[in-house]
């Protein structure tokens, strides 16, 4: 099986090529490869600390957020209807391979 | 001189945040995390949660995947607990006789569920959850059928009542209040959630204490002050839980229901932190004195105590939060709540999406969000601001709560 790469564009606008492991959700994969997201509530979307963008094309193939996801978000200060979501509700998949996220700013 | 290492006690949520920070701040000597219980590192809120639920994975999510420890050079020492600490002589003795030197040594050892104390406490088929293994065990325990008693109708005992009424237990809370999260919440959160308990077929006893556990080799019944007695399978005790604090007490570091530390996670002993359920933080300047047990406030513990030590200010000051999910609803509380606050519904309980807030003197001293997670976050904000609200904007749903708070800081202009 190759391995899917994807691209992450840390808070700086630096960019960084990572692996993500399958049975990994995103936000878990950007934990372990020290981006700095707090993921406070373990990935039970409850605390919107794993937020980031993601291109409309990918968000549009994946399936659709949930209320509470959508909730969450909605409250966030750079909330993009189009580009949101919650890293932590996106599992590995190999069509996800060399997308680029993009970390939400920091809430105040 | 051989090289600066940073021991950590405990490799639960606090302690492996406290690794991580580290080397996020680089670090530059050992970090040696030791565990004394077996296998990866978890998570815990899932134990009363997803995991109990039939068909639920057997996995139990890891707080980070093994091989992140190797790549970042942690050193994990597992199924060995720390049982000694010599502070003049800087090293921690392990169960199995070994010992660890320490240039820095931070505490979070957590908490342990308060175990029943009544006659009968120590016979089979009573389970309190704290660890995988305890939450392993009930699981097997809990099967459709089964006769299930909980003693506590904190968090973790309506979890288990809304798991185990999920999976056709027939199941019973015991309470020595008059509601439920009576500790954590106001009347009307309460009987919310009671009654969403008790449209799954949960009973409810208020009022009552529990007084002995019967059976033949293994619990039958539980009897209360008042001479009931209730069938039991399985006995659950969800009745709180006391800091792991008597390695710290036995070294002579200052505790009082808790390691006492400050906002640095700094205890009385300058090389020594602690952070955590462990703790008790107090801050006499800024009127802190508390001890909670909660993820956010572990994890925000124990970056500050990393930051102290790589010579960092500490982190932005976050508002403590919880949450909880019970039969699907989802619970979630900024700030901390007063029995004195004023309260203040926002939306109304019977569409199942409402919020409390909890003014003091006019400001936002904390609110519960019941099925109305749009109004945590810029609920927390708006306690964390400490502007005074205005309580009939606020308590209209038509209004978001942000807007409510935009409106003010304009005003306030
Ligand atoms: C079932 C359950 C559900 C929960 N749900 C939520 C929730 O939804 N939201 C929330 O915010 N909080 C929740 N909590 C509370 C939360 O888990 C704790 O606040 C948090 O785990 C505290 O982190 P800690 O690192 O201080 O302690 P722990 O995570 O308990 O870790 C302490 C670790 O130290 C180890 N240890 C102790 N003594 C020694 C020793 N002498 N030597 C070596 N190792 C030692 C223990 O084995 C343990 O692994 C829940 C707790 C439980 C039990
Ligand atoms: S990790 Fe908390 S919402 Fe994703």
């Amino acid at each position: 099986m190759s391995k899917t790469l994807i691209n992450v564009i840390d808070r700086e606008g630096a960019v960084r090529e990572v692996e993500w492991e399958p049975e990994q959700s995103l936000m878990e994969t950007l934990r372990d490869n020290d981006f700095p997201i707090l993921a406070s509530c373990g990935g039970t979307v409850s605390c919107a600390t794993c937020h980031v963008f993601l291109e409309k094309p990918v968000v549009e193939s994946l399936s659709p957020r949930t209320e509470d996801e959508l909730e969450l978000l909605e409250d966030a200060e750079a909330y993009n209807p189009e580009a949101s979501r919650l890293s932590c509700q996106i599992k590995q998949c190999s069509s996800l391979a060399g997308i680029n996220v993009t970390l939400a700013p920091e809430e105040d | 001189m051989s090289e600066e290492s940073i021991v950590i006690i405990g490799a639960g949520h606090a302690g492996v945040q406290a690794a991580v920070r580290l080397t996020e701040l680089g670090w530059p000597g050992r970090i040696v995390l030791v565990e004394e219980q077996d296998g990866p590192t978890y998570e815990r809120p899932p134990l009363s949660k997803e995991y109990l639920k039939a068909g639920a994975s057997d996995e139990i999510p890891a707080l980070r995947k093994e091989h992140y420890f190797d790549e970042k050079r942690i050193e994990r020492i597992k199924g060995s607990g720390v049982v000694g600490l010599d502070r003049e002589a800087r090293n921690v003795t392990l169960s199995d006789g070994g010992q660890v030197q320490y240039s820095k040594l931070i505490i979070a050892t957590g908490s342990q569920a308060r175990p029943l104390t009544v006659p009968g406490s120590d016979l089979p088929g009573i389970h309190l959850l704290k660890t995988r293994a305890d939450a392993e065990a009930l699981r097997t325990a809990m099967q459709p059928g089964s006769e299930v008693v909980i003693i506590g109708a904190g968090y973790i005992g309506l979890e288990v009542a809304a798991a185990a009424a999920a999976l056709g237990c027939a199941t019973t809370v015991l309470e020595f209040q008059d509601r439920v999260m009576s500790r954590v919440t106001s009347d009307v959160v309460s009987r919310h959630f009671e009654e969403l308990h008790q449209e799954h077929d949960t009973r409810f006893v208020f009022g009552t204490a529990v007084t002995e556990v019967r059976g033949d080799g293994r619990v039958q019944e539980v009897v209360t002050a008042d001479g009931a007695t209730y069938a039991a399978d399985v006995v659950v005790a969800g009745i709180g839980v006391v800091p792991r604090q008597e390695l710290a007490e036995a070294a002579g570091i200052t505790v009082k229901d808790g390691i006492v530390v400050d906002l640095d996670s700094r205890t009385s002993d300058p090389s020594v932190y602690a952070v955590g359920d462990v703790t008790r933080l107090i801050d006499e300047e800024n009127g802190i004195n508390r001890r909670l047990e909660s993820i956010q406030s572990a994890l925000a513990q124990a970056i500050n105590a990393a930051n102290h030590i790589m010579g960092q200010a500490p982190a932005r000051h976050e508002v403590p939060w919880f949450w909880t999910v019970q039969h699907g609803v989802r619970l979630q509380t900024a700030g901390l709540r007063s029995p004195d606050d004023d309260v203040v519904v926002r939306g109304t309980p019977e569409s199942g999406h409402f919020s409390v807030l909890y003014l003091r003197g006019g400001r936002l001293a904390a609110i519960d969000t019941i099925a109305a997670l749009g109004d945590f976050t810029a609920g927390k904000k708006l306690v964390a601001s400490g502007a005074h609200i205005d309580t009939d904007l606020a308590a209209d749903p038509a209004n978001k709560l942000t807007t409510a708070v935009r409106e003010l800081v304009d005003e306030t202009r």
